[in-house]
């Protein structure tokens, strides 16, 4: 099995931790893991931003360099959202079946496809979950809110067995924290009231830490709690994960 | 800025104000999830709601053909409207042919949509809405900000002075019940003295010319049996095929809108009172058209029951009136640019597409995936900004090629790293308004990667 | 000429036949119907009282509700009819009527014209009194239609609870426009029939 592991363009640039944190745990999961330097952006920006005849060229881009690999891994819930379902509109060759089929997010990668749930991770903290949306109501890593099936969550199932561990329950399960990708800058008073409201929340309920499948609402998340001098502190589900005795 | 993000601006300047309306709206939602969960197989009602409503478009002509039938074999008049203005001058008509002159009219966000109050008030017909809701934004002169609860941002503060001042209430009693009181007396005197009621349409059933409304106030009902004269204004899609159907509609109906099990009134219209008229007119207003949008043909299942309102985190904390649009929300977001795309271009950007509307939508619209296409379908129409259109082209070419991509992030940390904080955080920086930058890192994951594993290295390259 | 208009539009527009499905059926296994139906009903605002027989009803019509017009019987209908002044109806505090059958899932009871010749009637009193069979209750709106069977009449409403609004900053309020209280009377007589 070969993995081609894929690190979001912010996190690339601004959050190099985390990608560390995911390829030391694929490796210490014994997998055979490359990182292909070619790589740039799922397109995704663009796209949510109209754009998406412009980001065609970067969604080639991606297939060209991650076709060759059995699966594709990356630390963020969005982009692999973007890839296996918004990379629609390419014209559908065995190629793009292949990226859109086997790109996997972190979590349900372990999960789902090597099938473990206990990482042995210590953590002895009380964490909030922020589930990001596209993870939880697009890839299906857990049960929205709003559905009436059995209940499910394939991060807390990551994390319920960490030594230590305390997981909070919030008051709004799954409330969106505003990022939106461009709508950051382009609704900027809605989603810092979002971001507040989602802090408020861990707050009330005691979270130390805040961890989510996408780094993007914790970039979010972490700029309005530095700008309020919050105690909280951030780390990324890759990071949390990695802290174990594997 | 864009004018829904300039006007959610100003809304939440009122902190207090905002909050509440927050909180209220997440409280419905609450019981709607709490509603939902007793109705065993509520994700089978919800499919199969789907379902029916796509039949019914898929043979729209042949339902409402019979449904036509029907009707006037049941003794009421059908009339069919093409555009907006159509509806108006139908319903100004039969006014004018009965020497009618007092108007009562229960809510219909299909009226409201054609303009059919200023329309009758230009010609000097008196119409008075019924719906408390909507009584009270009628005195306040100002559109309704919830497609269900019509005067959601009001205080009660503000409808007690307003009653004072065009009811003659007591000043300064702003008891809830008090006010109800108040606003049905004055709103019985109307029912009595009205010629014509006007009522919109929940649902219409093809298989025996029934209107069906649902109310909880009883205007509906009240307006209708008390005037001689029952005007009904429906939207091409409110038919159903039949009555069987009807059931389950009812039953996702009020739970997803207000949390309840029903209305208190579901009213089925079939036939005129004696010596009395009732006609129905149905509407097109460009639903024939969005028929043919494969994209955004879903919308058209809408049954208008606001829960993607109350989920929506940007309409909880923006309002409806950001939206500008008769209906706002999410389902107006996607109806909006299809009545006026450069009116309407920064709607489905008023999203951060977090697909809760989508997972509480009654009729299982794809909302945010057609907020999505939307975005797609302005930006290639060349409403969107040429500022930003050019900006995306340069996006695109860094992000297709490796090296541009690496020194543009290169560049970028450079400069948060180096620049003092004053040049970084000015007031071009949205950003940086309310929120920190990113911590600079020295090294990106890929110079690292490079460094440690190298090219051929430990894992190599693939 | 708009019909053709808009007619011949959707036909320009048509789109793939999409089946119509089959009628929805969920096995709801043991639901007491009428407690059910009690339950709901005083949720939503609706008070509930029961007999046991006609004698017990009469009873309690007599004593209880002495002041109301009782319009369950056909004699009384004639002098309500449909063209009776609504300036006379507006004088009416307490109206009996009969119910035809209740939805124990959401409290609701359905009455039609057949019940009161004037459509009025059932909104434009103060207090409205609805007489139940309680062997008369099905479980849900499926149940329901299917009671009704497309036989609609002229006009028909399903009822449940009082009139209400909460439109004055979500504080719940009952008797916006129609009946300020709703009582059913549910008869267990044919219990036992």
């Amino acid at each position: 099995m070969q993995i081609g592991l894929f690190i979001p363009c912010y996190i690339d640039q601004f959050y190099p931790k985390v990608g560390i944190a995911t390829l030391e745990l694929l490796e210490k999961l014994g997998l055979e893991v490359y990182y292909p330097s070619e790589q740039t952006c799922c397109g995704q920006p663009l796209a949510n931003s109209g754009a998406e005849d412009e980001a065609i060229q970067i969604y080639n881009k991606f297939v060209r360099i991650f076709s060759k690999f059995d699966y594709v891994v990356s630390p963020s819930g969005s982009c692999v959202y973007h890839v296996r379902e918004n990379y629609n509109i390419l014209p559908q060759t065995d190629e793009v079946n292949r990226v859109r089929q086997n790109t996997f997010e972190l979590c349900e990668f372990i999960v789902d496809i090597l099938k473990t749930d206990d990482l042995k991770i210590v953590f002895p903290h009380k964490v909030g979950v922020h589930q990001s949306c596209h993870g939880l109501r697009g890839l299906k890593l857990g049960t929205p809110s709003e559905l009436i099936m059995e209940h499910y969550s394939k991060v807390h199932r990551l994390l319920k067995n960490a030594k230590g561990i305390e997981i909070i329950n919030l008051d709004r399960k799954d409330e969106c924290c505003g990022f939106g990708g461009t709508f950051s800058i382009f609704q900027p008073d809605i989603s810092v009231k979002m971001g507040k409201d989602r802090l408020d929340d861990h707050k009330r309920n005691g979270a130390e830490v805040i961890t989510a499948t996408d780094m993007s609402c914790l970039m979010h998340l972490e700029g309005i709690a530095r700008r309020q001098k919050r105690e909280v502190k951030f780390m990324h589900i890759a990071e949390i994960l990695n802290s174990n005795r594997l | 800025m864009t004018n829904h993000a300039h006007r959610a601006g100003r809304f939440l300047k009122n902190e207090e104000r905002a909050a509440w309306h927050d909180k209220t709206l997440w409280m419905i939602r609450q019981k709607r999830d709490k509603m939902a969960l007793d109705v065993p197989g509520w994700e089978e009602l919800r499919e199969q709601a789907s379902q029916i409503k796509r039949h019914s478009l898929s043979k729209l002509n042949d339902y409402l053909v019979q449904f036509e039938e029907q009707a006037i074999n049941n003794g009421a008049q059908i009339h069919w409207a093409s555009t907006a203005g159509r509806l108006n001058e139908i319903v100004y008509r039969i006014i004018k042919e009965n020497h009618a002159s007092k108007v009562v009219k229960s809510k219909s966000m299909l009226t409201e949509e054609c303009g059919l109050n200023p329309f009758l008030e230009k010609k000097g017909v008196k119409i008075i809405d019924t719906d408390l809701g909507e009584r009270i934004i009628q005195l306040k002169q100002e559109p309704p900000s919830h497609i269900v609860m019509p005067a959601i941002h009001v205080k009660k503060e503000e409808i007690s002075e307003l009653f004072h001042q065009k009811l003659h209430s007591e000043k300064g009693n702003y008891d809830p019940t008090y006010l109800t009181a108040t606003a049905r007396l004055h709103l019985r005197q109307k029912f009595l003295e009205a010629d014509v009621a006007i009522t919109g349409v929940n649902f219409a059933i093809a298989e025996n010319g029934a209107i069906v409304v649902c109310t909880n106030e009883g205007n509906a009902d009240m307006g209708v049996h008390a005037a001689p004269i029952q005007i009904h204004c429906m939207g091409i899609e409110k038919i159903i095929p039949r009555t069987s159907d009807l059931a389950v509609f009812i039953r996702l109906l009020a739970r997803s809108a207000t949390g309840q099990h029903i209305t208190t009134y579901t009213s089925h219209y079939l036939k005129p009172k004696t010596s009395g008229q009732m006609h129905i007119v149905i509407v097109d207003n460009g639903r024939s058209e969005l028929i043919g949008k494969e994209d955004y043909r879903d919308s058209l299942k809408c049954i208008r029951c606001g829960a993607c309102m109350n989920t929506c985190p940007v309409y909880r904390r923006s309002g409806g009136h950001s939206y500008h649009y008769v209906i706002p929300g999410p389902i107006g977001s996607i109806l909006a640019p299809h009545s006026n795309s450069k009116k309407y271009k920064d709607l489905p950007f008023a999203s951060s597409l977090c697909g809760s509307c989508s997972d509480v939508c009654p009729v299982k619209i794809n909302i945010h995936g057609q907020l999505y296409r939307w975005r797609q379908d302005l930006s290639q129409k060349g409403v969107l900004s040429p500022i930003k259109k050019s900006i995306m082209k340069i996006s695109g070419k860094i992000l297709t090629s490796t090296k541009m991509y690496d020194w543009s992030g290169r560049i970028a940390r450079w400069c948060i790293e180096h620049f003092p904080r004053k040049l970084i955080y000015n007031r071009l920086n949205i950003w940086g308004k309310e929120r920190e930058l990113p911590e600079a890192s020295r090294e990106s994951f890929k110079q690292w990667y490079n460094k440690n594993y190298g090219e051929g290295g430990k894992n190599g390259q693939k | 000429m708009d019909r053709n208009k808009i007619l011949l539009n959707i036909q320009r527009n048509k789109i793939k036949p999409v089946k119509l499905p089959e009628p929805f059926y969920s096995a709801e296994k043991g639901v007491n119907k009428v407690s059910l139906f009690k339950e709901i009903l005083l949720q939503i605002g609706g008070d509930c009282i029961e007999v046991n027989t006609t004698e017990e009803l009469n009873f309690l019509l007599h004593n209880n509700f002495k002041n109301a017009t009782d319009l369950r019987r056909n004699k009384l209908l004639e002098k309500f009819p449909s063209s009776y002044s609504k300036e006379s109806l507006e004088g009416l505090k307490t109206v009996i009527l009969e119910g035809q059958f209740g939805v124990a899932e959401n409290g609701s009871i359905w009455v039609n014209d057949s019940n009161f010749p004037n459509r009025l009637i059932p909104f434009i009193s103060e207090e409205l009194v609805l007489c139940l069979d309680s062997t008369q209750i099905v479980r849900n709106m499926h149940d329901a239609y299917f009671k009704i069977n497309n036989a609609i009449s002229g006009f028909g409403v399903f009822i449940s609870g009082p009139s209400k609004t909460s439109d004055i900053e979500q504080h719940l309020v009952y008797g916006a426009h129609g009946a300020k209280k709703l009582v059913v009377i549910l008869s267990h007589e044919n219990i036992l029939k």
